[in-house]
This record gives C-alpha cells, sequence and structure tokens, in this order.
C-alpha cells in the first residue's frame, strides 16, 4: 500500500484568544492519556462519537472516551491524512464516502495489521478500543457504520449502538405532543449503554456520581451559552477560527471540571476583551456568521486571511452544541438518565416554537435568522465538504430558504429607469467548496480568489446600503 | 490569456496577449504592446487596476481586484440592460448577479473542475485535432448531437476519440461537447436566479455552438459584447477610472506605483 509523503506543515494559525491557543496542547495530552491508559490497561477505553449526550454515563464509570472523529480532524489539521485515505481506498472503499470514516477506518486496519501504531502516528495514534459505542441517530449515517466496518480488523471488540432520535420539525403539530415516546425510547438507549458498559467494565454505576457529573455539564452548557454570547460584542472579541479550537472541551471534555474551567476562563478573557474594546481584528468592517459546515481542518488558515481582510466571524452554527438550559420547556426529573433524554429532546427542538411562528422558517433556517439579528451579521458563509452528506444537502437549502423569506438589507440599486430605488435584499452568502480532511479537494488559490470577490461583494453592499 | 485596455474618455485601446506559466511574470510585453498601440508613454496612465487570477503578478499595478467585481463593471459599461453575467474563461466559468450600475449582487464559480470551464473545449479540440476557432461553426452543422456522458474532461477526451473511432460525425460530436459543458454551466449559474438580460463573456463567447446550447439549456437569449474578452480589463480600467475621478473630487493625491516595465522573479 502506498504510504504517502506527509504534505508540507500549514503556517501556524494565529488566534485571538489565549484560550484558543490552549487546546492544541489540551488535545494532544487527551490522546496521550489515552494511549498510557491502554500500555497501563487499568481502564476501560472506548471508541465512541461527539453529541451523543453519553459522556457523564462513559465518565461516571471511568471509561475514557476515544474520539474517533477528532482524531480524524487531528490527522486532517496535521496535513496527515491522505495516508489513512489511501488505505481505506485500497480497502475498496470509496473516497466520497466520509472522510473522517474512510480515515478512521484505514488507521484501524493498519494499526491491526501492524499490531502497533502505523510510523509516525499523528500524536501517538488512536489507541485500540476494548469497546466501540456507534450511534444511529438522525444526525450521521456513518455513525452507525464505520465501526461495523472497523470491526472487520478488530472481531474481538464488541460495539454497542445507542439509538438517539428526535421528532422532526412539523409546523401543524407540537413536538410536545410526541416527545414522550421519543423521551422513554432514550431513557431506555442510555439504560442499555449503561448495562453494556457495567458489563464491560464488571463495575457497577454508581448513579450519585452520575448525578454530579450531569449536574456540571448542565453547569457547563449554560456557561458555554453565556461565553460565547459576548461574542455579540463590536468589535468582536473572538472568531469562529478560535470557535473551532475552543470546541474541544465542549465535543470531548464534557463531564469534567477542566472543561468547566476553561470556559470560566475563556469567559474572563473575553469581557477583559471587551471591556479594552479589543477585537478579533484590529478594524473590524465585516460581521460574518459561519453557517455551517465541518471546517476544512487543514485550512484553518482561510479564517486568518478572512481577518486580514477585516472580516470577523462572531458566531458559527458548528459545534455550537449547547442551548440554555433554563430556555428549554423540558420536564424537571432527577433520575440522570431522564434528565439526559430530556436534554437531548430539548436540545434538537430548541427552535421549533420560534420557527413555528414564522411563515416558512424551519428551526434551522430560524436559528440563522436570529443569530444574523442577535450578532449584526452582514454576510454568511458556508463550507460544503463533498464527503459529508449530513450537512451538505442541508446548507444550501437553508440559504435558499433564508434568502426567500428574509431579506434584511435596505440596499440602493439603480432602477430600470436609471433612477436609485431601495431594494429589500438577502444576506450576501459564500458557499466554499472542499472535505473536512481531504486536502487533494482543496486549493488556496481558489479559496482565496473567492474569497476576495466575497468581500468585494461585502463592501459594495456597505457602501450602497440606505439605512 | 492576459488583457490590457486603456481608458481615456471611453476605450482608447485594448490589446490581448496570450499567458502561460512564462508569460505570467511578462504582463510587461503586453502593456508595452497596448502602450504603442495607445502611442502613449507609459507615464501617462494615472491609474492601474489589475484583475484575474494573475493580479498579483502584476508589478505596476496600483491595486488589484477580483474579475467578479471587474466583469460586473465592464459588463454594465457595454450593456447597462445585462443583470446576469456567464463568464467562460480557459481556467473557471463563473455565474455573476448584477444591478444597473454594475453592482454585484452574488456570484458562483466554478473553479474546481475543467469539465466546468473553456479548458473542456481545448482538450477536446485538441483530441479531435482542430482548431479552437473551428470548433464553434462545425458543430453548428451537426443533425444529432452526441451524448458525452463521462463528467471527467479527461474520460470524456477518451469517451470522444472512441466516439469518432466508431465514425460519430465530428460535427455531432462536437455538439455534444458543447452540451455537456453548456448543462453544466447552466446548474451552476440556476444558483443565481437567473435575471435578464444575460451576458456571456470570456472565450466562451466566442464560440457560436456553445452559445446555442447555453441558450438552449437556460431557455433565454444570450447577449455577447463585441470583444466579450476584455470585459474584466475594461472593468478594471473603469475602476482605475473611478479612483482617480474620486481622488480627485476629494483633493487626495494618489499612491501609484512606478511606471516601470520590468519583468519580476516569481520563482
Amino acid at each position: 500500500m502506498t504510504e504517502e509523503q506527509k504534505e508540507a506543515k500549514p503556517k501556524k494559525r494565529m488566534t485571538a484568544t489565549k484560550a484558543a491557543a490552549s487546546i492544541g496542547p489540551l488535545v494532544k495530552e487527551f490522546i496521550t492519556e489515552t494511549l498510557k491508559a491502554r500500555a497501563e490497561g487499568k481502564q476501560k477505553l472506548a471508541y465512541t462519537f461527539i453529541v451523543c449526550h453519553h459522556e457523564e454515563i462513559l465518565r461516571a464509570m471511568d471509561v475514557i472516551p476515544i474520539w474517533t472523529e477528532n482524531f480524524a480532524g487531528v490527522c486532517g489539521a496535521k496535513r496527515d491524512a491522505e495516508r489513512f485515505l489511501q488505505r481505506a481506498e485500497s480497502l475498496g472503499l470509496s473516497r466520497s464516502l466520509c472522510t473522517y470514516a474512510l480515515c478512521g477506518i484505514g488507521f484501524d486496519q493498519w494499526r491491526e495489521e501492524l499490531g502497533e501504531m502505523p510510523p509516525d502516528s499523528p500524536w501517538g495514534g488512536m489507541a485500540r478500543p476494548d469497546f466501540m459505542i456507534s450511534s444511529g441517530q438522525i444526525l450521521c449515517d456513518p455513525r452507525s457504520k464505520w465501526y461495523q466496518a472497523s470491526q472487520q480488523f478488530m472481531p474481538d471488540v464488541p460495539i454497542y449502538n445507542i439509538d438517539l432520535p428526535y421528532p422532526l420539525f412539523q409546523r401543524d403539530q407540537d413536538h410536545r405532543e410526541v416527545w414522550g415516546y421519543y423521551h422513554k425510547y432514550i431513557v431506555k438507549q442510555l439504560r442499555g449503554l449503561v448495562a453494556f458498559v457495567e458489563e464491560q467494565t464488571k463495575k457497577k454505576m454508581d448513579y450519585d456520581r452520575l448525578r454530579e457529573l450531569v449536574d456540571l455539564s448542565d453547569r457547563t452548557w449554560n456557561l458555554i451559552d453565556e461565553t460565547y454570547r459576548l461574542r455579540k460584542a463590536v468589535p468582536c472579541p473572538m472568531g469562529t477560527g478560535d470557535a473551532m479550537n475552543t470546541m474541544v472541551p465542549i465535543c470531548f471534555m464534557m463531564a469534567t471540571q477542566r472543561a468547566y474551567d476553561f470556559f470560566v476562563e475563556l469567559k474572563k478573557e473575553l469581557e477583559e476583551k471587551i471591556a479594552r474594546g479589543e477585537g478579533e481584528v484590529e478594524n473590524e468592517k465585516y460581521r460574518l456568521m459561519w453557517g455551517g459546515g465541518l471546517p476544512a481542518w487543514y485550512a484553518l488558515n482561510d479564517f486568518n486571511y478572512f481577518n486580514s481582510k477585516g472580516a470577523s466571524f462572531p458566531v458559527e452554527t458548528t459545534y455550537r452544541m449547547v442551548a440554555p438550559l433554563h430556555e428549554m420547556d423540558i420536564p424537571e426529573t432527577k433520575d440522570p438518565i431522564e434528565h439526559l433524554a430530556w436534554r437531548w429532546l430539548g436540545y434538537w427542538t430548541f427552535w421549533y416554537d420560534k420557527a413555528r411562528k414564522r411563515p416558512d422558517s424551519e428551526p434551522d433556517v430560524e436559528r440563522l435568522i436570529n443569530w444574523i439579528e442577535e450578532y449584526k451579521i452582514d454576510g454568511i458563509v458556508m463550507h460544503e465538504a463533498f464527503s459529508c452528506r449530513t450537512w451538505h444537502v442541508g446548507l444550501i437549502w437553508q440559504l435558499h430558504q433564508l434568502g426567500k423569506i428574509y431579506k434584511p438589507i435596505p440596499l440602493y440599486v439603480v432602477g430600470k429607469d436609471g433612477k436609485k430605488e431601495v431594494v429589500m435584499k438577502e444576506l450576501p452568502s459564500l458557499i466554499l467548496e472542499s472535505d473536512i480532511i481531504d486536502i487533494t479537494s482543496y486549493s488556496e488559490v481558489d479559496t482565496r480568489n473567492k474569497i476576495d470577490a466575497f468581500i468585494e461583494t461585502l463592501e459594495s453592499y456597505r457602501l450602497n446600503r440606505a439605512y | 490569456m492576459t488583457k490590457v485596455v486603456i481608458l481615456k474618455d471611453g476605450i482608447l485601446t485594448f490589446v490581448i496577449g496570450p499567458t502561460g506559466p512564462e508569460q505570467r511574470r511578462l504582463a510587461n510585453k503586453v502593456m508595452e504592446e497596448a502602450l504603442k498601440k495607445a502611442q502613449l508613454p507609459f507615464s501617462q496612465i494615472q491609474y492601474i487596476v489589475s484583475t484575474g487570477y494573475g493580479r498579483i503578478n502584476v508589478p505596476f499595478s496600483d491595486r488589484q481586484m477580483t474579475e467578479i467585481t471587474c466583469h460586473a463593471k465592464g459588463v454594465s459599461y457595454l450593456i447597462p440592460e445585462a443583470r446576469t453575467i456567464i463568464d467562460i474563461g480557459g481556467q473557471d466559468s463563473k455565474g455573476i448577479k448584477i444591478d444597473r450600475s454594475g453592482k454585484v449582487l452574488d456570484f458562483v464559480m466554478n473553479d474546481k473542475c475543467a469539465a466546468g470551464s473553456g479548458r473542456f473545449i481545448e482538450v477536446i479540440a485538441d483530441t479531435l485535432g482542430i482548431s479552437l476557432k473551428e470548433v464553434g461553426e462545425l458543430s453548428l452543422q451537426s443533425r444529432h448531437p452526441a451524448k458525452i456522458s463521462n463528467i471527467c474532461t479527461i474520460w470524456a477526451q477518451q469517451e470522444v476519440a472512441a466516439s469518432l473511432a466508431q465514425g460519430v460525425p465530428l460535427s455531432d460530436l462536437l455538439a455534444g461537447v458543447h452540451s455537456s459543458l453548456a448543462e453544466r454551466i447552466g446548474r451552476m449559474v440556476s444558483r443565481l436566479k437567473i435575471e435578464k438580460e444575460i451576458v456571456v463573456t470570456g472565450g466562451g463567447g466566442k464560440n457560436r455552438g456553445l452559445l446555442r446550447a447555453l441558450s438552449e439549456v437556460l431557455g433565454e437569449k444570450l447577449i455577447v459584447p463585441e470583444e466579450p474578452l476584455i470585459t474584466g480589463a475594461l472593468g478594471a480600467a473603469l475602476i482605475a477610472r473611478e479612483i482617480v475621478e474620486g481622488a480627485k473630487r476629494d483633493k487626495i493625491v494618489l499612491k501609484t506605483k512606478d511606471r516601470q516595465l520590468e519583468e519580476i522573479e516569481i520563482l
């Protein structure tokens, strides 16, 4: 099999906050810890996926999660995913499948074939798991298939699948009418996970500890929300480039004191920056929203390029995986498992009521509209990662629907008679095209040419705004 | 291609020269030719705006703008009724929505795939051993356009060669190639919610076969400027003029680069 040379190391990306700058070593540290735990053999390790609301269960049972999507992202950011993607291709898998999954499967096959980590594995490599927790959820289909494929190379490693559905949005139906059924089902799924982990670890769940960890996560959720809301400030103290770092505690470290403390520090840092009037960019000219799509992990420098043009990103829909709990209309319960299930349902249905009130809106579009207004957004940037079906279809639809129902910009245009008239226009938008970790899909020259053209369009809108 | 437009009250002169890995660093040669044609010393040029992929490689340029903004400005100057521009170049193709003043409202670009740009036709013409100039007219003679099913330029090249060997007439093959490219471009610009009048620029505007195919795909009449290759350079020159006029109005002294024509070192 081909052992591709690594791509040239990317230029170091500048972060606006100290907190974001501290993330690289943090990720390296928790990957190293998984390798250490594997060597010591005292704690069980589990492959698993982010956004499953199950971290509390794993941590209460002293199971160390190995975030397989995270490892693929690390490979991408280090421009070292290609050799694992090629491995997967040589197994007969198409490059157009989820490249996170391909990278993970290619890595697993290689590690299992060698009986040790592939040479020069990023940050020491991804440890062999004791079990795998997949997730059959509406979010993303590789989450239930990926580990089945990896199990070919690790037949002794069992899989437990948790199914986490939520009621889809229907304009004419209150989701609360049916969410009781969903709740009952999810609770059963999570209790099944507890039983599975108990069997694997030969330990019983300590429900007091679980309750404490759920409480810690809840407090962290609210703190993250408060912290990110500070980014509404003009100029914006922290942009999406940084948020692609600070997503680490949100997605990989929930139910830990360290995640909570991280956001205490970040909140303090942002408050201080705001007090000093310090923005992500020196002279903020445009405020953009990252309207979705996972980023191109090998090209996060593009955020610095936007910054160099006076563009800041106060908000993003990607990895904002929390919503304020006090604004969720979910029932109170003292049972931590029942609460996790309600929190899951509360999160995914958070925008439903608001969307119902606006004709032709939908929850994802409603979220965009709300944040455009709250964060004073001038334009939207999205990333269509070719290999991510989960986002791809929805993004285009969201932009289309947004343009149809929401035209907030009063723009002077020259009409047919040659006279200036004010026309309400939709927000300018830019769709970047490449992939999450497949660098062969990316061209820096073309991407930056598009960014330049988009900035010129934003400038033209700025100069021609009627009021 | 490298293009130069020099403006006075209207277009004083324009030159279209070749671009390649070598020529890109020789933007000065095309400029020299334009100055000669206009009978002007370089010092007389008040302001220079460069555009296109090579815009940063023009050492005497006072400002760089993307081709999106420049095409919009240039087309609007020539055809004020234009609301949608479809630029089909050798390197990429793009769609631009503008208002009457030439302001960009939205844009889309295909820069990923040769099969969506003029390069597709260049490769096929080369495979068939005919000149680019002949392609358009020949395809118009087609009675049964061939269906080119491959979406990759390299595979399409093989498909065309195989079809030719099987006796498919040249005109039918070329018409098929034009349909394939027109469909691809049509799908891309449809994202913009096309408005009339639609203007086609770039080398694609000189290919009558492609224009017919694109007009059929979009179901609309297409307008082509007299010289579709220079609209970007014209737009750049118009922006330069606006900058000079703005500076005069605001009594600002504009900083400009030295008016020297020198080869630049890229590597």
